[in-house]
């Protein structure tokens, strides 16, 4: 499926389930987005972490509802569902697309100003590298006999400053190399939303919305 | 015809007063190659950044006098098409793309010249060609060496094919071999492909008999003049002079004491094995060189002595296994000099940055004094309230090498620590370096592709090769 149209689609439905309160439907939503994740071969590593780290504020949000909240059980639960929905829908996006796809379709379908979707491509492509400077920042403080921990503002000033630094540096490198906001460029790759996309889109939605309706429980 | 003409050009930056630029006059000619020189911190970068058209855009304010390309001022030609005119390699390897792999930056730099999605296979194909780097095709561009990326930089600008090619001092920090190449790449280009290419470096080397014209800023007057071929020649010879290292030196005997012993000890990052090493040692109070060809291993050797990378084995400083000792105190004894100045400063201003190190060092070393003398002896005094990182390359490095002298560590790891220094600046240096071994009993290792000038402070030798790190009686 077409990475922003996906996007569009796992954001919607996360919305609305804000808003719904259907325990069954969480539960099924959970269900296929995890076969869905199963069949794009995630690593068990990131499965795991997905069904762990959520355990804290569900349990939380569960235990705080049943215990101290007025609205029963049945709600306590379909919060401790909500947050598994959340993150299984949000996996199904993260795990399966490719961020330069997404740039690619923004830039090209959804008419996202150029400009927009290769700075934030750019940006993501420097991740790695603030990992590794956060910790040569820490070591080459400690260098300078100055320890550094995550509290400290120095940390983020330096941080910062990389980060600036950078982006000066990406803008003269992206300058450089042809690009000019608010120009046409041409696509080597073209990414087009397909019907089969659209059928996909307004299908699962639409099944969505009647198991909402349907499904009050 | 697409001569370079700079058309009483002066400049200066914003809030100073010094004309970094004075009123230069001078013609780059159509399909010859150009090489500019000068001390690092006159200006070249300046000046080149402006014939890319970068500036006045990134810095603000804007020169006086003109730039044209031919008989087109570079202020008439559109922002989307100065890209068509001319492209620029820039010092920093690591500095220049904006996408994650090779191609696709590649393909990037094409879309954005709106070259027709037919044709894009075919340019990539023969710009990688040309540049001899196929294999790099599919390689994320941030696990690729310095060397490497600046032949994707050369790709980058073949695929582009403007008639104008700006490099400011772009292999600064490549090992001699890729450097070679892609002087001879640049040649190629130049008389194959009729390209006008305007290169800045203060090295001299492997540039005699490439070049067309020999171009001096002095940095008195921040003037550019033409030299003749008597003048350029007189350039080279001297050069050339403070070029060679003929130095025999020792091998470190058994009984010679060491300060860091590595032991069965391996090096994989990636897994990829770089460094296997049975039984090493790095000699107390003497200053070792490493050298070896780039991206092969030698800044990772220094991760890992600095424990910023895993390995495996042991390394021991002082006798003492450096996993047991905690963090703060090892970096207090066995301190790195970073290869790229700017990860060494935590201050804003230059004033702030010196009275950091004075603050945090472990002993009283150098006095007030000592450190006002090193400034002036490098120049870069009277700066007390200039922000660190508006300082030139060569400024920020000798800013770092006071910082770190300062802070004087029993073990000071140097990373190309004479990388933007020109040579007066160099040697300079090295009597710093001198001094803090001879009196205050500094063990120090240098990587280093710069060895002219380094004679007097070398005692030994140990080259990286093959995975291997051996001492070696004669420095080439």
């Amino acid at each position: 499926m077409n990475p922003g149209l996906k996007l569009l689609l796992v954001m919607a439905i996360a919305l609305e389930i804000s808003f719904t309160q259907s325990l069954i439907v969480n539960v099924i939503l959970i269900g296929v987005s995890f076969i869905y994740i199963l069949f794009n071969r995630v690593t068990f590593k990131a499965l795991i972490g997905l069904i762990f780290w959520p355990l804290f504020p569900a349990l939380g949000l569960f235990v705080s509802q049943w215990l101290y909240g007025s609205a029963g059980i049945h709600f306590a639960w379909i919060l401790f569902t909500r947050i598994y929905a959340y993150v299984f829908l949000g996996a199904t996006f993260t795990l399966t697309s490719s961020i330069t796809n997404l740039a690619l379709t923004l830039e090209q379908d959804f008419r996202l100003p150029s400009k927009f979707a290769y700075g934030v491509l750019a940006a993501f492509n420097l991740m790695p590298k603030i990992n590794e400077e956060v910790q040569i920042i820490k070591t080459s403080a400690l260098m300078r006999g100055e320890a550094l921990h995550f509290w400290s503002p120095k940390l983020y000033f330096k941080a910062i400053l990389s980060s600036i630094q950078w982006s000066q540096n990406l803008a003269e490198a992206m300058t450089s190399h042809g690009f000019v906001e608010d120009q046409g460029r041409t696509h080597y790759r073209v990414i087009k939303i397909t019907r089969m996309d659209w059928v996909w889109f307004i299908g699962l939605f639409g099944i969505v919305q009647v198991l909402l309706f349907f499904i009050r429980y | 015809m697409t001569d370079v003409l700079i058309d009483h050009f002066t400049y200066e930056y914003p809030g100073s007063t010094v004309k970094v630029l004075n009123d230069v006059d001078v013609t780059f000619k159509h399909n010859h190659f150009s090489l500019l020189t000068g001390p690092s911190g006159s200006g070249k970068s300046t000046l080149l950044y402006f014939i890319a058209g970068l500036y006045p855009h990134f810095i603000g304010n804007d020169a006086l006098g003109g730039i044209k390309f031919g008989d087109t001022d570079i202020k008439q030609i559109p922002s989307n098409e100065i890209s068509h005119s001319v492209a620029m390699m820039f010092q920093n390897p690591n500095q220049q793309f904006a996408m994650d792999t090779v191609i696709h930056e590649l393909t990037f730099v094409l879309e954005n010249m709106l070259v027709d999605p037919a044709k894009i296979d075919g340019i990539i194909n023969h710009a990688l060609d040309f540049c001899g780097i196929k294999q790099l095709r599919s390689r994320v561009i941030n696990t690729l060496s310095g060397g490497e990326k600046q032949r994707v930089a050369l790709a980058c600008i073949v695929a582009m094919d403007p008639p104008v090619i700006v490099l400011d001092e772009p292999f600064a920090s490549i090992d001699p071999d890729s450097r070679l190449d892609l002087i001879k790449k640049l040649k190629q280009l130049q008389v194959e492909h009729g390209k006008t290419i305007i290169l800045a470096d203060h090295d001299l080397n492997d540039y005699k008999g490439v070049i067309d014209e020999f171009y001096y800023l002095d940095p008195d007057t921040h003037h550019i003049s033409l030299l003749d071929s008597q003048s350029a020649q007189h350039f080279f010879d001297n050069f050339k002079n403070t070029q060679t290292i003929n130095k025999q030196v020792a091998i470190p005997t058994e009984a010679a004491p060491s300060i860091i012993n590595i032991k069965d000890f391996k090096l994989q990052p990636h897994h990829s094995l770089l460094l296997k090493l049975g039984d090493f040692k790095f000699c107390k109070e003497k200053t070792t060189l490493i050298t070896g060809a780039n991206g092969i291993g030698k800044s990772t050797l220094f991760n890992a002595l600095t424990k910023l990378l895993p390995y495996n084995g042991e390394i021991d400083f002082a006798g003492k296994n450096i996993q047991k000792i905690r963090p703060l105190p090892y970096a207090k004894n066995v301190t790195l000099l970073f290869q790229d100045a700017e990860n060494q400063f935590l201050n804003i201003t230059v004033k702030e940055e010196l009275d950091l190190s004075l603050k945090n060092r472990t002993n009283q070393a150098y006095s007030i004094d000592d450190v006002q003398t090193m400034l002036k002896e490098l120049s870069i005094d009277g700066r007390d309230d200039q922000v660190v990182y508006s300082l030139s390359e060569g400024q920020k490095k000798k800013l770092q090498i006071i910082e770190m002298l300062i802070m004087n560590p029993p073990v000071l790891l140097m990373d190309e620590p004479f990388k933007g220094l020109d040579y007066h600046s160099l040697e300079v240096v090295v009597g710093f370096l001198n001094r803090s071994k001879q009196e205050f009993h500094q063990t120090q290792i240098i990587i280093s592709h710069q060895l002219s000038g380094l004679d007097t402070l070398i005692d030994y030798h140990a080259n990286f090769a093959d995975q291997n790190l051996t001492y070696q009686e004669v420095i080439k």
